[in-house]
């Protein structure tokens, strides 16, 4: 809990690093219904896949330093002396930018959901969809930051791209699943034992670079 | 094997690239005794400090580490976090329920920074923040990469100090220092 409490406290005073993925998300939602008519068909047609985009970009975006400064400074070096499990910390920190990025981004998702098709239901539905991509995401894209540690974190999240690509296309199906009414929990429990390996492999493959890092 | 050395180091070599760094060092760091790592700049010092950590492997021989409470390290860089003000980064360092945490903020002259940003302090003063690792820990062995560099006279005494008083308590610390301090040690050359 400690180690919870302190990646929190850091995170907190860091506005801009939760506070701008989560504007870059709002404005890219704003931005979407100017770039085409205001008519509830047409504003339909292309959301959802705006939407998707925008998480996946929002959490891109949120990766950016998770580790470089604290790479820098030479916190890397105290934890990786103190603590025997390197991996539990980032567990931790993947959990705490979640917390700060990813659940504001899935409540936003519900909300601009609800206000392009005026459908609740089918917004609810969206909300744990947005949840657990947004979680697949940010381990994707962590794992790519780690790789890039000291070159850029843009090169990383091109390397780790065409993992999400699956994601997106699950995302895809499951909105035709919802508007046809067809296995919608089919889709939920799909990205969920996605998420249930990539929660498991990414904190110990990212610990490994990074100490590969160190060396 | 004697179980009153803390590190234990046989034949440790290093090479980057075919280049040789340093071979063949020996030597150990019994308890209560202090190590000195000598050597000019680009000689391997804070190489050799990194192997002893346990964060570079060294490409040949062995090191054992018997240290059972752990090991406080302060390198080059102070792991401070610039935009935290002193009591935040107290609190990140775990040292905010240290019982002499007072004591040593009155002695390093840090109680009226408390809550300053760090980016608003001097390389001393951030220093001198990183050093309270050093002051309030409780482990068995010391690590220091250049300890002195950007302290006043008056600090480095303070650490001088200290430094001897932890040997007098039986823990043992290995330092590189390019500024004379005194620390009674045996010296370790590498060249």
């Amino acid at each position: 809990m400690k180690i919870i409490r302190l990646e929190f406290l850091k995170l907190k005073k860091k506005t801009r690093t939760w506070l701008g993925p989560v504007l870059v998300f709002w404005l890219m939602m704003i931005a979407y219904p100017l770039t085409v008519e205001f008519l509830q068909e047409k504003l339909e047609v292309g959301f959802f896949s705006v939407l998707w985009i925008a998480i996946l970009i929002s959490m891109m975006l949120a990766t950016e330093d998770i580790f470089l400064e604290d790479f820098n400074d030479g916190t890397l070096e105290q934890i990786m002396i103190k603590t025997s499990s390197f991996s539990t910390l980032v567990s931790v920190k993947i959990l705490t930018y979640w917390i700060f990025v990813g659940i504001p981004i899935s409540i936003l998702s519900f909300i601009f959901s609800f206000g392009t098709t005026e459908d609740l239901a089918l917004s609810l539905m969206i909300f744990p969809l947005s949840i657990i991509s947004s979680y697949i995401f940010l381990n994707l894209f962590v794992m790519g930051n780690a790789l890039s540690l000291n070159k850029g974190s843009v090169l990383g999240a091109l390397v780790t791209m065409p993992l999400a690509l699956p994601v997106l296309i699950v995302l895809g199906k499951s909105i035709i699943a919802i508007q046809l009414n067809i296995n919608y929990l089919g889709f939920i429990f799909l990205l969920l034992g996605c998420l249930s390996i990539i929660i498991v492999t990414v904190p110990l493959v990212v610990s490994y670079i990074i100490k590969a890092h160190l060396e | 094997m004697n179980n009153n050395y803390l590190i234990v180091a046989e034949n440790i070599g290093y090479k980057i690239n075919e280049n040789k760094l340093f071979h063949n060092l020996s030597f150990d760091v019994a308890e209560g005794e202090a190590l000195h790592i000598c050597g000019d700049n680009g000689s391997g010092k804070s190489t050799l400090i990194r192997i002893i950590l346990g964060i570079t492997k060294q490409t040949k021989g062995n090191i054992k580490n018997n240290s059972s409470h752990g090991i406080t390290y302060l390198g080059h860089k102070n792991a401070i976090k610039n935009y935290l003000t002193l009591e935040d980064n107290i609190l990140l360092m775990e040292l905010n329920d240290k019982e002499e945490l007072n004591k040593y903020i009155e002695i390093l002259n840090l109680r009226k920074y408390m809550d300053v940003i760090a980016a608003n302090l001097s390389f001393g003063q951030q220093k001198k923040l990183a050093l309270l690792r050093i002051f309030l820990n409780n482990s068995d062995l010391i690590i220091l990469d250049e300890p002195f560099v950007g302290l006043d006279i008056e600090t480095q005494d303070i650490l001088s100090e200290f430094l001897n008083n932890q040997l007098k308590i039986n823990k043992s610390i290995i330092y590189t220092s390019h500024i004379s301090c005194q620390i009674e040690s045996k010296i370790l050359k590498i060249n």
